[in-house]
């Protein structure tokens, strides 16, 4: 993670303006060099059986039109049938699940139910990488742990009115 | 064929329709296939996935170049999948011209049924609104496209192609069940400039994807081909009135735009048109007695 590898395109600043950087599909690229390779063909969005990815609004600027994921609507299932299919490299073809780095989850300890003491383990229970992932502590509070890939399932599945557990896009990339 | 013709006996209409009626099916078949497309990818069949920018039919891609190209000079690099999948379309356009235009293209349908409306319906000062002088226009859109679309690190040329939205459009209603702001707002914006604008303003002069098909072109490929020495109307040539895109085929050069859509040399009653391997008609083949 981090800024490193990321350059900073030279009109970024407008992007700013608009939306925080949207969560991409499995196996996309840097933020700026997605914005850049994506032509809007619409393959990926039409090979997720689950429409996980929907283009993207006015309010992203220069990336209108690319695939988000927007969990709270559709999380993405990890099923990576998208990165195989881009047709101009904004998606690294991978196939390990593992390898994702779409995000990074962060559980909100005033809201969590874990945390306010109700007996809750929905995203726990739901995440598609178990342990590598996401844990109880000694005190049945959720742990996010390095193998987060952020597909937004836990945000889906969050019994709460606004998720306390909410997905932080990543510049992006795939983890080594 | 050498052989001096002075006067043929005028073909039937049905002979005179013959090319377009085929490039009607064509397109009709095209525009089929991505309203129907959706309607697979949600009853599970998903082999053939993707739009006009980029079509994936088994382990086949074929990727549109205009959007190629301005993801690579937006990007910096050039992906080996993006090579693959531009080359067979690259390919046609080397060997026919921009033939994607008139004979696939969904928006070029469109674009001529509104344009055909407007001759119909519309009174006088529309109907005889000049033709925009294209020959400079199109290659500096084209090259503004891909600056600007460098410039703002976005692949611009494909954003805004219309053959692209127009299947974008049934992909996203039928298969995502939304209408998404972009691609509608892009596409009203094109369909105002198609029936507000100048005749045909967008294939003509602004799409990047038919510009681009238009600039790949060989010195020989399929072309129309004028033998002036058969033609009977050197000052109200029918060839021209005919044309969708408002070419005189006597007098077309390699880059002027003729997308073979050969509705000239169904429209040539003396048989002066042909259809063949060759360079398009040049200047050199002007027929003397023109102005």
């Amino acid at each position: 993670m981090g800024a490193k590898g990321m350059r900073s395109s030279r009109l970024a600043w407008l992007r700013a303006l608009f939306a925080a950087p949207p969560l991409r599909p499995p196996g996309a690229r840097p933020e700026r060099e997605f914005a850049a390779l994506c032509i809007r063909c619409g393959r990926c969005g039409a090979v997720c059986p689950y429409r996980s990815l929907v283009p993207a609004g006015w309010e992203y600027g220069s990336a209108a039109g690319t695939p988000v994921v927007i969990p709270r609507s559709v999380p993405c299932y990890l099923c990576m049938e998208c990165p195989p299919v881009c047709p101009s490299g904004a998606l690294d073809p991978i196939t390990d699940k593992r390898a994702v780095r779409m995000g990074f989850a962060e559980v909100n300890p005033d809201t969590c139910y874990a945390f306010l003491g109700i007996l809750c383990r929905t995203c726990v229970d739901e995440c598609p990488l178990g342990e590598a992932a996401l844990i109880q502590d000694g005190q049945l509070r959720p742990v996010v742990l390095e193998g987060c890939v952020g597909c937004g399932i836990c945000e889906k599945v969050c019994p709460t009115l606004e998720p306390a557990i909410v997905v932080r896009a990543a510049t992006g990339g795939v983890r080594p | 064929m050498s052989r001096p013709v002075l006067l043929e006996e005028p073909r039937s209409s049905a002979q005179r329709r013959q090319w377009t009626r085929w490039r009607r099916l064509c397109q009709a078949l095209v525009a089929l296939f991505y309203l129907l497309l959706p309607w697979l990818n949600v009853h599970g069949y998903r082999q053939v996935v993707g739009t006009l920018a980029s079509l994936k039919i088994g382990s086949l891609d074929l990727t549109e170049p205009a959007a190629g190209l301005a993801a690579a000079l937006g990007a910096g690099r050039v992906s080996v999948v993006l090579l693959v999948g531009v080359a067979p379309v690259v390919g046609l356009a080397l060997l026919a011209g921009p033939v994607f235009c008139s004979w696939v293209c969904p928006w070029g349908l469109l674009s001529e049924g509104v344009d055909r409306l407007h001759q119909r319906l519309l009174p006088r000062p529309w109907r005889e609104r000049a033709w925009v002088r294209v020959r400079t226009v199109r290659w500096a859109m084209l090259a503004a496209a891909l600056l600007l679309g460098g410039l703002l690190a976005m692949p611009l040329a494909a954003v805004i192609s219309a053959p692209r939205l127009i299947t974008s459009l049934p992909l996203e209603v039928i298969y995502l069940r939304i209408l998404s702001p972009v691609t509608a707002g892009l596409l009203l914006a094109l369909l105002a400039l198609e029936v507000f604008g100048p005749r045909r303003l967008w294939c003509r002069a602004l799409c990047p994807v038919g510009a681009l098909a238009n600039y790949l072109r060989f010195p020989k490929t399929l072309a129309v081909r004028f033998a002036p020495e058969r033609c009977l109307c050197p000052r109200l040539p029918l060839c021209h009135l005919h044309c969708p895109w408002g070419i005189d085929p006597r007098q077309a050069g390699r880059f002027d735009g003729c997308s073979n859509c050969l509705a000239c040399v169904d429209g040539c009653p003396s048989g002066a048109l042909t259809v063949g391997w060759g360079s398009p008609v040049g200047r050199q083949s002007r027929p003397r007695d023109d102005s």
